[in-house]
């Protein structure tokens, strides 16, 4: 009986203590809103760098996802010849490009008949008269080709070997024209090569030195604002609130910093997308795949935001808080 | 209720002493007034006592609890035992008078109810039954310090200690203080006070410690002070 009523206190106290722990935790939660409401000023201005931060990780992502787009559909234009007998038949010409699309280099390969190479050289002579009028009475001399794109443009190690080693190849190759990547075309291919792996390196060392920067702002954004409030923790710890009571109405400001923020970040951001898409289309600049990705992923963007508004603010009020709440 | 026994602070290696081997024993239900010059030690006697330091050498033992076997956790424990009353008020500044009376409960987990029935109560005790809903900028002086004391003494501490709570105001405003501080230790409460005052020391007729660069110069069951 007396064992029976021992654990029934116990449990008794056990379920007072979770009473009390909910009871703080709504206390901190409620203290962190009046705060964040009863100090306007400081929470509009903390809320405002919040979002410039935001919007510029919402740009640091969305200018490296055009960047990459933008270089991958430059890349895929930049596609490399391999020059065959004006006389290779189609079936040899299919049978070349099933060898190289089992190549892990190649990324699109296609066959271009002499025919469909002279059409093409007539299209691109269209307002040159005699150069239309001498290609209807001449042999068509026009070398076939095979197209090729391949996945680096600064690795054809493994189309030049292909090159050199398929007997098919071997005796279809037209000997008078050189592969583009092993001629005079080889540098201006490297040129392209280098200049699009230096745009990938740059766009993400350039966005990451902003999402350092702007982050560093809002940690000492936050970190004036609880340096404004030091006394008031001095207060706090001298009545008895213990850490967690005094650290938390700070972690929910920050919190509600990063929420509101990714709202209008994330609103900005994607209308200024929207709004410079055809402007940049213009300049050839590929927008349409990551207005695709963000309107289909929207949420998720969303979420993304907070969650790293959220981070953001929560590390900078651990940080700034921790020097004033030492006992 | 309050010991200290050749309790030593000493802020930097090499400098003299803030408190130099100070022993003293407060009884409970004491009214005990503190002076001393700037310097004397008083500040930092307060800051031991609320644990916001540490001695360099000696014991320091208040209603029961020995400082030396006091773990950091416990401390926010401590000070719930003890009210603090400052001479900058020390209030939030954007909470009302109900709220910064209620912070003392709240921190401590009381119930609501608890809470609505406990603040009425001391917020009459301090004669500010009415201005619930102020906010401290809109309190004069007397009454910020009214509002502390409250805050001070709503979870009934055994001890009260005062740091200067008359320093920022008039004399008017000072005796209403001195007087809710005589009420509060008429109900039980041991209040040990600091002021530079001497009128109030000298009217109040209590116990008189004073403290001369670090040390006990004098211990008088019914003090004087001149300044």
């Amino acid at each position: 009986m007396s064992a029976k009523k021992k654990i029934s206190s116990k449990t008794f106290a056990a379920q007072k203590r979770n009473r009390r722990k909910l009871l703080t935790f709504w206390r901190v939660i409620r203290y962190g809103t009046d705060s964040f409401i009863r100090n306007s000023w400081l929470s509009v201005a903390a809320t405002a760098v919040m979002t410039i931060t935001l919007l510029i990780i919402f740009s640091a992502f969305v200018t490296q996802n055009i960047l990459t787009d933008t270089i991958s559909g430059l890349q895929d234009k930049v596609d490399m010849s391999i020059y065959l007998k004006t006389d290779t038949t189609k079936k040899v010409g299919a049978d070349l490009v099933t060898e190289l699309k089992k190549l892990s280099s190649v990324r699109t390969a296609r066959y271009i008949s002499a025919d469909d190479s002279r059409a093409e050289f007539a299209q691109s002579n269209k307002g040159d008269k005699s150069t239309i009028a001498a290609l209807t009475v001449a042999t068509n001399k026009n070398p076939a080709a095979l197209r090729v794109v391949v996945e680096n443009i600064n690795d054809t190690s493994q189309l030049q070997k292909f090159v050199s080693t398929d007997p098919l190849l071997k005796d279809n190759i037209n000997p008078d024209y050189k592969p583009s990547f092993a001629g005079e075309r080889r540098n201006t291919i490297e040129s392209i090569g280098r200049a699009v792996s230096f745009a990938q390196k740059i766009g993400l060392v350039a966005g990451l030195i902003f999402v350092v920067i702007s982050s560093l702002i809002i940690f000492n954004t936050i970190r004036m604002a609880i340096f404004n409030r030091k006394e008031e923790i001095q207060m706090m710890k001298l009545i008895g609130a213990d850490q967690s009571f005094i650290r938390g109405p700070f972690l929910i400001e920050a919190i509600i910093y990063g929420f509101i923020a990714a709202f209008i970040a994330t609103g900005a951001g994607l209308w200024a997308l929207y709004a410079s898409s055809k402007t940049l289309l213009s300049y050839q600049i590929s927008t349409q795949p990551t207005i695709d990705f963000v309107t289909f992923y929207g949420i998720f963007v969303l979420l993304g935001m907070i969650a790293i508004g959220a981070v953001i603010g929560i590390i900078s009020s651990l940080l700034a808080t921790r020097r004033y709440l030492k006992l | 209720m309050i010991l200290l026994d050749r309790v030593t602070k000493t802020y930097n290696k090499g400098a003299s002493p803030a408190l130099d081997r100070v022993s003293l024993f407060i009884e409970p239900r004491e009214f005990v007034i503190l002076v001393g010059t700037s310097g004397a030690g008083k500040s930092t006697l307060f800051k031991l006592l609320t644990r916001e330091e540490k001695p360099t050498s000696g014991k320091i033992v208040v209603g029961g609890i020995d400082y030396d076997t006091l773990k950091d956790s416990h401390i926010p424990m401590l000070r719930r035992k003890i009210g603090v009353v400052f001479q900058d008020f020390k209030l939030l500044p954007q909470r009302t008078v109900f709220e910064n009376v209620a912070f003392a409960l709240e921190i401590a987990g009381m119930t609501r109810r608890e809470i609505k029935s406990t603040v009425p109560k001391v917020i009459e005790l301090v004669g500010l039954t009415g201005k619930e809903k102020q906010f401290p900028h809109q309190l004069s002086g007397g009454e910020r310090q009214r509002v502390a004391i409250a805050r001070a003494v709503v979870r009934q501490p055994k001890i009260l200690i005062a740091d200067e709570p008359t320093g920022n105001l008039d004399p008017r405003h000072s005796w209403d203080i001195i007087r809710l501080l005589e009420k509060i230790n008429k109900y039980g409460t041991t209040v040990l006070l600091t002021t530079h005052n001497a009128e109030i020391v000298n009217k109040l007729k209590r116990r008189v410690i004073t403290l001369d660069h670090g040390k006990i110069s004098g211990d008088q069951a019914v003090g004087s002070y001149r300044q």
